[in-house]
């Protein structure tokens, strides 16, 4: 109480001059003394030598007692900080360079750590996230069929499983399923005339909610009561597109949506935090009971017990472990299992001794975009942290030449009896707000940066950003940003501040640090050469990505994307079934084909480079097959009439599919080069059959036409085309078997191709007009044309090219910033000598070599020691360069070429100006 | 020449308290040259230091003081101890007088007088 008392006390009498008060103490005090002592008999002026000194010393009374009366520590800290903001302003220069390198560095470093802990770090906002698990090791999409999966894991689940984990396993206190990936809906608020939106949903179960610890932001959430086969229909909205789509509009709860025309009443709002089971794009923005799948989705995957679309994730019990957990579920597993034994099919009975699962920690949920983007994170956190080491060594290097310019001034006043801990803490003091200073700059730099790379990599049709991801650093990474520049401050403030205080002044004043420079400038050129080295491998690494992506971006695709435009429609959920499908087609056909300025239209299930296309095997009549382990796997779309020429994708031999090749007529394919070649090596394919499946009652199909090899999926994209064919969207296959038709889903034709005249234009709404004329309830999904479709499947490694670039530049500017400061600073050390040598005979080129001879040297060292980097750069980069060569010599040279040459301008600069100085100029100085 | 004892660490912040406490409102000279008078000039006060303890009682509120004239008609800072000052030099003497014994008997205690 006393303590705090004081405190207070003292803070109020902060920077409150009261020196009257205790020179009048001290003076009364003396006159008593004084007084007292003429008493005693002591002539006046003895009686005040003897009470002065029977005082003390006043000065440290004095000292004492404003020590006492506030708070010394902030009064220090705050002339402090004066003095050193003084001492900035007036060098704008190496003030406004050091916040400016801080701040790229730290920007840079906190924009990709900010993007690493959302993706990587961070848990979902749910309750207690420790306490949940999630089945599979990794994440895995979207439906696996049959009593087996990939390598023996069970990483998905059909609804019959689920039910018998969630009602078996008492280690957990809610175990709930969701659909792994999501659904396209096609959404209507019921009663309003625009168009049919597409949305993604998920199928989720009644104790999604519960299980995550989740509350409604309005409204309420779903219930296991939702969640049984005759409940109304009901549907939980994302905060996100409650705010975006309807404006926050608290009459959406409540309301009737057509979710693919069934109608569903929205009953809450999810809370703003909550993204769902995983950080994805497009993230949901409709959860559905499970229960609802059959309801709107002509599939019925909720009840085929033997299909595994479900992702699992249980809150455990109190005092359960994830192991006994897990060693029970596979027991349970296995029982499932064994009560299907008479659906399996021999190879499944076969595989059933290694079926088994894992859990794993469900806090992040399910990690697709750790998955996916760990590798990429991984280098830019790498380059960034290179670029923070270069950023501090070149602070380190201005700090250094700063404090040797200051080198007299601070022997001054250690001459003049300074303490150096007062010293080095003025400078600390000024490192420390420099970095300050640099770190806010780097925070906002970060903040635009994350924002501005979320919108490059995940932008959202309402031109946000379409992922789960905030730009503003979060708590931790703001720890992280002051850290940084916190610890960088006082890294590279300590070490000049210590050296500084380290000369002698006696020597300081006397040699005017001639002695000293010497010892100084070996930190200097180790730091120069660093850079060099660091910037090298920077680059170099920028230069290996800009190639890679242009070798993939300047490949021949095997097709024509200029001018074309393709147009996202979803006939699934806008309820078209089997039959329905062929007029609409025709309709879509002739509608759009009418709009002036289309010269071809075509229909396809995927269009090339859309990143999907259906998987399937190849089996020839006549050809005994080569080998065991002969891979028979192949790809495949279907096309409308007319798709070949509207892609400009040539058929070499044979015809295209036309619209001579109906239901009737018999089955036809056109296939792809390089399918021709593994399948009919050395004959001619035209006329030849094949089958799409081993068993040979399925349907056969012959090859009418071999049209040019050209790119269909992005992970194809660095790799030689596979096997790939075509069928004509307007023939059915039945199975002979159990005569239902195969692959009906290939026929819901999502993509739409557009070749206009060269020179027409064509708008979206024009588009979107059609097509809502046809059928309002048919949502478009997207529009865009075949480039930015081709552009967007680089975008990833554009993105990654250009950051590193960006780096790369920016660390030989750095660099060349250092080695110029390097050279200035040797070059004005040796004024004396260069005019010596001057008025021995020396020529300016003499004097402008000796200077570059210096500087170049330290590069040399660091492209030396730069080189073997780049070349174990190239090593691990690895794939990321999709296949192109990572020792390019091309690379490497333009990269030492573009240091060497920096690094000589700056160079030169210094150095000119020291060969123009005069003789006489130079032996005058000091 | 005799040696004279250091005030002991916290003590003369005691010493300082009773003085008030006794003598009633008293200025700086008067308080250092009494802690001398009791001490029988033993004890010597390095007098500056007292002014920064004065500070710190006040600022922790066991004084109070006000401008006023000595009996030489001199302006002087007169400090008075307050009701916490007062609670506190009660707090302390015991306190104090506690410790004092126990080191009194700690060290007239003979060999065997708790065996």
């Amino acid at each position: 109480m006393r303590t705090l008392r004081r405190f207070l006390s003292r803070v109020l009498s902060f920077q409150r001059s009261d020196e009257q008060r205790i020179t009048t103490e001290i003076e009364a005090h003396l006159a008593e003394q004084t007084a007292e002592n003429i008493r005693n008999g002591l002539s006046p002026q003895e009686a005040r030598r003897q009470a002065v000194l029977k005082f003390g010393s006043i000065e440290s009374t004095r000292e004492a007692w404003r020590d006492q009366r506030s708070l010394p520590f902030f009064e220090t800290l705050l002339a402090d900080t004066r003095l050193a903001l003084h001492r900035l302003r007036n060098a704008p220069a190496f003030t406004f360079t050091t916040i400016l390198t801080l701040a790229l560095g730290i920007g840079a470093t906190t924009s990709i750590f900010t993007l690493v802990y959302a993706v990587l770090i961070k848990s979902l906002a749910v309750a207690k996230p420790e306490e949940l698990l999630r089945l599979g090791k990794e994440p895995s999409c979207c439906y696996f069929g049959g009593y087996t999966q990939v390598d023996g894991e069970f990483s998905l689940v059909s609804y019959d499983l689920y039910q018998h984990f969630r009602d078996n396993t008492k280690g957990f206190s809610e175990l709930a399923a969701f659909q792994a990936g999501g659904t396209d809906l096609a959404v209507r608020r019921a009663g309003h005339s625009e168009p049919a939106q597409s949305e993604n949903g998920e199928f989720v179960s009644g104790n999604y909610f519960r299980m995550f610890g989740v509350n409604a932001y309005a409204g309420r959430v779903l219930t296991p009561a939702d969640d049984q086969p005759h409940a109304a229909p009901v549907a939980v909205i994302s905060y996100r597109l409650w705010a975006e789509r309807y404006g926050s509009d608290p009459s959406v709860i409540g309301a009737v949506f057509n979710l693919n025309q069934k109608p569903f009443t929205i009953v809450g709002i999810a809370p703003p935090a909550f993204y769902g089971d995983a950080l994805r794009n497009p993230a949901p923005d409709f959860f559905l009971p499970l229960n609802t799948e059959p309801y709107i989705e002509p599939d019925n995957d909720l009840n085929n017990y033997a299909l595994h679309w479900l992702d699992l994730i249980g809150r455990m019990r109190p005092g359960a472990t994830p192991l006994a957990i897990e060693a029970q579920m596979r027991v349970e597993l296995k029982q499932w299992l064994r009560s299907h034994w008479g659906e399996m099919q021999p190879y499944e009975r076969a595989e059933f001794p290694r079926q088994t699962l894992y859990l794993r920690a469900g806090g992040a949920g399910i990690t697709y975009m750790r998955r996916d983007y760990e590798h990429w994170l991984n280098i830019l956190m790498t380059v960034t942290a290179l670029v923070l080491l270069i950023a501090c060594a070149n602070i380190a290097n201005l700090m250094l030449v700063r404090s040797l310019g200051e080198r007299r001034q601070i022997s001054l006043s250690m001459a003049l009896g300074a303490r150096p801990s007062r010293l080095i803490r003025q400078t600390l003091t000024e490192t420390i707000l420099l970095s300050l200073l640099g770190g806010s700059a780097g925070l906002a730099l970060a903040y635009a940066g994350t924002s501005l790379i979320l919108r490059f990599v995940f932008p959202s049709s309402t031109g946000g950003i379409a992922v789960a991801v905030s730009p503003s650093p979060s708590l931790p990474v703001l720890a992280f940003a002051c850290a940084v520049s916190l610890l960088t401050g006082i890294a590279f403030g300590l070490a000049p501040a210590w050296m500084a205080t380290r000369i002698d002044p006696i020597e300081a004043l006397r040699g005017v640090g001639r002695a000293t420079a010497r010892t100084a400038s070996l930190p200097r050129k180790a730091l120069v050469i660093v850079q060099a080295a660091l910037s090298l491998l920077l680059l170099s690494t920028a230069g290996l990505l800009t190639a890679a992506l242009h070798r993939l971006e300047h490949q021949d695709l095997g097709f024509n994307p200029a001018h074309r435009i393709v147009v996202n429609v979803n006939p699934r959920v806008a309820g078209y079934k089997g039959d329905q499908l062929a007029p609409l087609y025709q309709r879509i056909h002739d509608s759009l084909g009418a709009l002036p300025g289309i010269a071809g239209i075509a229909l396809c299930t995927y269009s090339p480079l859309a990143n999907n296309a259906w998987g399937s095997g190849v089996w020839t009549l006549d050809h005994s097959e080569p080998s065991a382990n002969f891979d028979h796997s192949a790809y495949w779309t279907r096309i409308s009439a007319g798709y070949f020429d509207v892609l400009g994708m040539p058929v070499l031999r044979g015809r295209g599919i036309t619209r001579q090749d109906t239901a009737a007529s018999p089955l036809v394919a056109v296939v792809n080069q390089t399918l021709a070649r593994r399948f009919f090596p050395n004959e001619d394919p035209i006329g030849k059959y094949f089958r799409r499946d081993e068993d040979p009652s399925s349907p056969v199909y012959q090859i009418v036409g071999v049209a040019r090899d050209a790119h269909y999926l992005q992970f194809e994209i660095a790799r030689p085309i596979g096997p790939f064919f075509f069928l004509s969207d307007t023939q059915h296959e039945f199975s002979k078997s159990s005569n239902t038709e195969i692959s009906p889903g290939s026929h819901y034709l999502g993509d739409i191709v557009l070749l206009p005249h060269s020179g027409a234009h064509i708008s979206k709404s024009q588009i979107r007009h059609a097509i809502s004329s046809i059928d309002p309830n048919l949502p478009v999904t997207a529009i865009q044309t075949l480039e930015e479709q081709v552009s967007a499947v680089f975008r990833n490694q554009r993105l990654i090219a250009r950051l590193t670039s960006f780096f790369g530049l920016l660390s030989l500017l750095l660099a060349a910033i250092g080695l110029y400061g390097v050279t200035a600073y040797n070059a004005t050390q040796r004024t004396s000598e260069i005019g010596l040598r001057m008025a021995l005979g020396a020529d300016r080129k003499q004097i402008l070599q000796l200077v570059l001879r210096g500087a170049l040297a330290l590069i040399g060292i660091g492209l030396a020691i730069g080189l073997p980097l780049s070349l174990a750069a190239g090593r691990f980069l690895g794939a990321q360069l999709y296949g192109a060569n990572p020792y390019n010599p091309a690379v490497i040279a333009i990269s030492i070429a573009a240091l060497a040459l920096s690094a000589t301008l700056a160079a030169l600069l210094p150095a000119l100006r020291a060969s123009s100085i005069s003789p006489l100029d130079a032996l005058r100085t000091e | 020449m005799k040696d004279k004892t250091d005030v002991l660490q916290g003590t003369l912040a005691l010493m300082v308290l009773k003085t008030l406490d006794v003598l009633g409102p008293l200025h700086g000279y008067g308080i250092a040259r009494r802690i001398e008078q009791i001490s029988g000039d033993l004890l010597s006060v390095n007098q500056g230091t007292l002014y920064p303890l004065l500070l710190k009682l006040e600022q922790e509120g066991s004084i109070a003081s006000e401008w006023g004239a000595s009996e030489n008609n001199r302006k002087a800072r007169f400090y008075s101890l307050t009701r916490a000052g007062r609670k506190q030099l009660h707090a302390e003497t015991q306190g104090w007088q506690q410790t004092a014994s126990i080191i009194d008997r700690f060290l007239t205690a003979k060999a065997g007088d708790f065996s």
